[in-house]
């Protein structure tokens, strides 16, 4: 069997072990809370019949595009400026190394009484998840550019500005697209905790929504299971960014 | 750098069109009409059915004259209905009686305006279990909403009625929606909240009621409508109309059986999003299962929440009813009737 064949089979005789365990567990448990998967299915139909699972997508995505959009923009230029200068990286560093490991859902009540409860909330909330993965690798990526590099530029006479466009920049590229890709993955998780304070639409709300509407257990592994697939989308989508041709070497042992 | 040109093209034009998907979808900001005239006035519920007479105020204010001057917001839980009342965002919020006292002590400009609701909690154990009076509820988990509800003081009381001393029990926090789940599963042995959750436990057949509130605090208040200070001095007519509202709402509902279940049919399809068996279940059997009549403020009841709360810590005793509660919006006796409407399906 060839390699593209055996791809696709493997992964679906895994999944469709995994369908099967779950339906015979909730069968020999006779259990009447958790779903079995057909029902979780009935329930996404039940979503887009009624409309509401395309604008919660959309709000989820929304929200982490826009948060995630404005980690990059702040988070790039800000590790690099650390990772190049070395007084603001002493100045900084410790403030970033306290507030990175708190985790966003920590910063929900804060975030209710700075922003309320619209959409500034979560994507507030989302933003922070992703600033600081994405900061810490701008750093880190400029702090281990070999000095080779560096000095065979300022051998050709580059000025800063040059220098910094023509060799830091690239050569940073790839551990900050690797970052990219995870950070927002980190944004994706969030989403749902985020969408946990009083906002009505999104993926995450529609979890919280099941619950509050009784039995619905089936809705909220519906929500669950498309966070999942469109996580998956997400990073399929990121991951092409590693193909062109600026970052390939930093992939392929081009050092 | 065509394909730097490229990705930078494809990520502008995704936010472009996503936000435009949102604002078109989620936030209705293309929708043809918006009446911008005067900021909505915000009052923050849960979909219990110690809030309810919130919904039908305002879905009966809308069929009457079009307009409900009100702009219910949906939350999920205590805590971020608390953070949006203190962050201000919510002028007025229906909630737990005993965290509106300690909210008041904390030094929050909060104000208790009227009730929401008498009764309307039950005690559940499940079916299978030994617990057939409150004696037995000796060394069992109890569930309750939140340390600062009147239901854990209830727990209380009716533990102390009976002879059990409160530290005889493990009581825990556990939010209302997990807790006919947690009941099934056996992860705890009581449940108590307002409703429907427990109906629900009672109607998936796995939950037996222990006592209702009429059988241990009978007229037990759990939530209440307050106010901030500052809405109070500024917009008393918008407060004085929320209050006429509940009165009457609450009065329309207790009025016939056929009121209360087209309640519970409009508000499961528009508010709540729950099952309209579960609030029809729940608003009826039995009817005095909890009881939208009789809002008015009265100090002793306030009295007696405030001892019981200072005995189990919840209160530190420091603010008076008239520090937390302004009854100056009660409507005089009988001096409103129900809404004179008919639900048209």
């Amino acid at each position: 069997m060839n390699k593209s064949v055996l791809s696709i089979l493997l992964p679906v005789a895994v999944l469709l072990v995994v369908y099967f365990l779950w339906d015979g567990a909730v069968l020999l448990s006779n259990t009447d809370i958790f779903p079995r998967p057909y029902q979780v299915f009935l329930g996404i139909g039940e979503l887009i019949q009624r409309g509401v699972l395309l604008k919660y997508v959309v709000a989820s995505l929304f929200r982490v595009s826009i948060g995630f959009t404005l980690a990059v923009l702040i988070g790039v230029p800000f590790g690099l400026l650390l990772g190049w200068f070395r007084p603001a990286f002493l100045a900084f560093n410790p403030l970033i190394q306290i507030l990175r490991p708190i985790s966003p859902i920590a910063w929900i009540p804060i975030a209710i009484l700075w922003f309320h409860v619209d959409d500034r909330a979560p994507i507030f909330l989302i933003f922070l998840s992703s600033l600081f993965p994405i900061t810490v690798t701008s750093i880190a990526a400029v702090q281990n550019i070999q000095p080779v590099y560096v000095r065979a530029a300022q051998n050709f006479g580059l000025t800063r500005l040059d220098l910094f466009r023509r060799v830091i920049f690239p050569a940073c590229l790839p551990q900050i697209i690797t970052s990219l890709r995870i950070s927002l993955g980190i944004a994706w998780l969030v989403v749902v905790a985020a969408e946990m304070i009083a906002v009505n639409s999104g993926l995450g709300y529609l979890i919280i929504d099941a619950r509050n509407a009784g039995k619905r257990y089936d809705l909220v592994v519906a929500g669950m299971l498309m966070i999942g697939l469109i996580g998956l989308i997400l990073d399929l989508l990121i991951r092409r960014l590693e193909r062109f041709e600026e970052v390939k070497w930093g992939y392929f042992g081009g050092r | 750098m065509s394909s730097a040109k490229g990705v930078g093209l494809a990520v502008v034009l995704w936010l472009v069109v996503i936000s435009f998907l949102h604002a078109t979808l989620n936030l209705g900001v293309f929708a043809p009409h918006k009446s911008t005239a005067e900021a909505a006035f915000r009052v923050g519920f849960l979909p219990v059915t110690c809030h309810l007479t919130c919904p039908v105020t305002d879905f009966i204010n809308k069929q009457l004259s079009g307009e409900s001057g009100f702009e219910p917001i949906r939350f999920q839980a205590w805590p971020e209905l608390k953070e949006a009342f203190i962050s201000g965002y919510l002028p007025a919020t229906f909630i737990l009686a005993p965290l509106a006292m300690r909210m008041r002590e904390d030094g929050v400009p909060i104000k208790i305006v009227y009730l929401g609701h008498r009764d309307g909690t039950a005690m559940v154990v499940h079916k299978d279990s030994q617990i057939f009076h409150i004696e037995d509820l000796r060394g069992k988990t109890i569930a309750v909403p939140n340390r600062f509800s009147n239901q854990k003081l209830l727990v209380v009381k009716a533990l102390k009625d009976h002879g059990v001393q409160p530290d005889e029990v493990k009581i825990l926090e556990m939010a209302p929606p997990d807790m006919p789940a947690a009941l099934f599963s056996k992860a705890v042995d009581a449940i108590t909240s307002g409703e429907p959750y427990m109906g629900q436990a009672e109607l998936d057949g796995y939950g037996r009621v222990l006592y209702q509130t009429k059988d241990v605090w009978p007229n037990f208040i759990s939530c209440v409508l307050a106010v901030r200070e500052d809405v109070i001095r500024n917009h008393r007519e918008t407060v004085q109309k929320l209050v006429d509202g509940i009165a009457k709402s609450g009065k329309w509902l207790d009025q016939t059986m056929d009121h209360r279940m087209e309640a519970a049919d409009f508000v499961s399809q528009y508010y709540y999003n729950q099952n309209p068996r579960l609030l029809r279940f729940v608003l009826s059997k039995p009817p005095d299962r909890v009881k939208y009549t009789n809002l008015a403020l009265r100090k002793n009841d306030f009295l007696e929440i405030e001892a019981l709360a200072k005995e189990t810590g919840v209160l530190k005793g420091k603010v008076t009813f008239e520090d937390y509660a302004d009854p100056s919006f009660v409507p005089p006796n009988n001096s409103l009737q129900p809404y004179a409407w008919e639900y048209q399906k």
